[in-house]
């Protein structure tokens, strides 16, 4: 019996002037649906958030940014930039080195000052993974590695980064 | 120092006894060597990062910033290494400020090992670390369970057996800078084609009495071929079924916003009628 | 005892084995059946009416349900004393919310401190190990809500739920029969599709189920007829 880690598929990729994200639905266990309206990307201003892994915990991370990213707002009066988030992410996972959330994290958006794309992943420890081309998260992320391997080239335009999720 | 958070840990111990697995944590299944020579140090790394079979990052950087003059090249568990050297690199910056010194390799060498040996070796790093200080020019390693070694020329990670057979068969006293540099690339490259959890490129990091110089991506024997063929659709090939665009200025979802109609008046939460 | 049952509903009620509770009174959890169904202008919930503990049945007309206030309804299944314990902790803050500001929360807003106590209870010394259904009408929205949230803390909102072994034989049926815009009265033809499914295929009985309504007007109980008996094939 090896119920929870809920799983889901989320995907993020750089291509010309733009970024992409995408999630599936499905909140399950195995073979079971339980819901097919679950999101898995939370948006926070400029950056977005995708969260893979069990669901009590990307409801849990999705709420805990949430407020971190509304006291930073407030704090400083400006949005929170992409390569910020990343760090705040990745500082907030490791406090929980011994007792982490079961998620893994990719982050998608474009620097507002710079106005360069920005994506990056995570492992559930907070090790951030810089990637130019790809994030791939999520129980379906070998699939993912898969196609992005097969399909990504530099410089794709906003309409061709956006495929099926099988 | 190290104030971690457990208060998942009981639940996760619970799930994990039912039979969960545990999240894989990226690690960097790694060859990374470091080498003295005259007049200084070199370290050099490849770059890739591994989680189980895949290859997680394939231009990852092992090569970590502790002080100007002293690096640290890192294997292990790759968050650990990310944010033990992070911690130790702050702490020796504040010394370094209270003394009034520059900070000595041996200092950054104890602040590791005690740092790792207090957790005793559930933070996963093994480093390497090199630096130059008014001592001279040192080279360490520290494993996570907090020992540590003082030699000529070291090798960790996955693949520190083929990078030592280089150094074993290679190596020579008195080396010079360039000498030194060729050694420690051709380790790691030994590493690279040799052991499966290193690959792509080889990062090197001198470092001299006068400066460092850190050469990312030194040797890349593992370029990509340009793609032969592609697979590009057509614009309008996957139809539209409905549209969505949400405006940047939505801030307000989120917070309350009040403008202040003029910016030399501040914000006052009360008044007093003072008529 | 426990050891007749199949390792897998032994397995079941000791998630938390691991911080010292007993395994064996939570035996009957995957049994208890919780349903929910929304329609165009209503919510229908319903749990089933047995109390077990072990092999014994100890009352059959057992309310799994607590009004939160005049326009939600949780219902619960999972580890004796802990499910009764957290639905009227739930019920006496969301009172108490009411009360200090005059204003009732909205579903949603109570599915999320749901959530909320449930998810910081599973990182205290001793977790809640609930499983529960939350119905609503959002008088806003003016329109019927559902919450599905596990012992885990997942929250999900749905336009139909179980929890336990019911999902197995009832989300099927749910997935082809149930449509958004439902009146009430196919909404009871559904739910008496699955509560036969369940008397047809579950290998125990579960004493009928009590059935509450939540519509614009508040919750009521509806009656719920449970004599004829249901061909086996």
């Amino acid at each position: 019996m090896i119920p929870p880690p809920d799983g889901g598929a989320c995907v993020a990729m750089v291509g010309k002037d733009c970024v992409a994200i995408a999630c599936d639905l499905r909140l399950g266990m195995q073979a079971l649906t339980v819901s097919n309206n679950f999101p898995k990307i939370f948006s926070y201003g400029d950056v977005h958030l995708g969260l893979t892994g069990l669901a009590t915990d990307v409801s849990t991370v999705s709420d805990l940014f949430r407020y971190k990213v509304n006291m930073y707002r407030l704090r400083e009066e400006r949005n929170i930039s992409p390569q910020t988030m990343a760090n705040l992410v990745s500082s907030s996972l490791y406090e929980r080195r011994f007792g982490p959330y079961f998620v893994s994290p990719v982050i998608a958006g474009i620097n507002q000052t710079s106005g360069k794309p920005f994506i990056c992943g995570f492992d559930s420890i907070g090790c951030i993974d810089f990637a130019k081309d790809f994030i791939v998260s999520g129980t379906a992320s070998d699939q993912l590695f898969g196609t992005c391997e097969g399909l990504w080239e530099p410089d794709l335009v906003s309409c061709a980064c956006s495929g099926d999720m099988g | 120092m190290g104030g971690f958070d457990f208060s998942n840990h009981n639940r996760n111990a619970a799930l994990h006894a039912q039979g969960v697995p545990l999240p894989k944590a990226t690690s960097t299944g790694t060859t990374i060597v470091g080498c003295l020579f005259d007049g200084g140090v070199v370290i050099a790394a490849d770059t890739r990062a591994t989680s189980g079979p895949i290859v997680a990052d394939k231009n990852c950087e092992k090569l970590h910033y502790i002080a100007p003059q002293i690096w640290c090249a890192g294997a292990g568990t790759a968050a650990d290494t990310e944010f033990t050297t992070a911690i130790i690199s702050s702490n020796l910056e504040l010394h370094a400020l209270s003394t009034g010194r520059k900070p000595r390799v041996v200092t950054c060498m104890t602040l590791l090992k005690q740092h790792l040996f207090r957790h005793q070796g559930h933070i996963g790093a093994y480093l390497v670390v090199a630096g130059v200080d008014p001592t001279g020019a040192h080279l360490f390693t520290v494993h996570a369970h907090g020992s540590t070694d003082k030699l000529p020329y070291v090798t960790m990670g996955s693949g520190s057996l083929a990078a030592m057979s280089v150094f074993e068969t290679q190596w020579k006293g008195k080396l010079t800078k360039d000498e030194a540099v060729k050694l420690c690339a051709d380790a790691i490259q030994a590493g690279i084609f040799n052991d499966l959890g290193s690959g792509s490129n080889v990062d090197v990091a001198v470092i001299t009495a006068e400066k460092t110089t850190l050469m990312r991506n030194y040797i890349t024997p593992n370029v990509r071929e340009r793609k032969a063929r592609n697979y590009r659709f057509p614009k309008g090939t996957t139809a539209v079924l409905n549209e969505k665009i949400i405006k940047k200025e939505e801030i307000s979802k989120y917070v309350t916003v009040h403008e202040l109609e003029d910016d030399s008046v501040t914000a006052t939460a009360e008044t007093m009628d003072t008529s | 005892m426990s050891s007749e049952w199949p390792d897998t509903l032994a397995a079941a009620p000791g998630q938390y084995a691991a911080c010292g509770r007993g395994e064996e009174h939570g035996l009957g959890v995957h049994w208890e059946v919780l349903l929910g169904i929304t329609g165009k202008d209503f919510t229908i919930i319903a749990a089933s009416k047995a109390a077990m503990r072990g092999a014994t049945v100890l009352k059959a007309s057992d309310d799994k349900t607590r009004a939160l206030n005049s326009h939600s309804l949780m219902a619960f299944s999972g580890e004796a004393g802990d499910t009764v314990q957290f639905a009227e902790f739930i019920q006496a803050n969301i009172q108490l919310y009411s009360m200090r500001n005059s204003m009732e929360l909205s579903p949603s807003a109570t599915a999320n401190f749901v959530r909320g106590e449930l998810a910081s209870a599973l990182r205290s010394r001793r977790p809640y190990t609930v499983n529960l259904l939350l119905g609503g009408y959002d008088e806003i929205a003016d329109k019927p809500t559902l919450y599905w949230i596990d012992y885990l803390a997942s929250l999900a909102p749905v336009p139909y739920a179980a929890h336990g072994y019911a999902q197995y034989y009832c989300l099927s049926l749910l997935d082809k029969h149930h449509h958004p815009d439902i009146d009430f009265a196919q909404g009871m033809k559904i739910l008496r599709m699955c509560s036969e499914e369940l008397k047809r295929r579950l290998p125990i009985d579960f004493k009928g189920l009590m059935v509450k309504i939540i519509t614009k007007d508040g919750i009521r109980e509806e009656e719920y007829a449970d004599d004829q008996n249901v061909a086996v094939p």
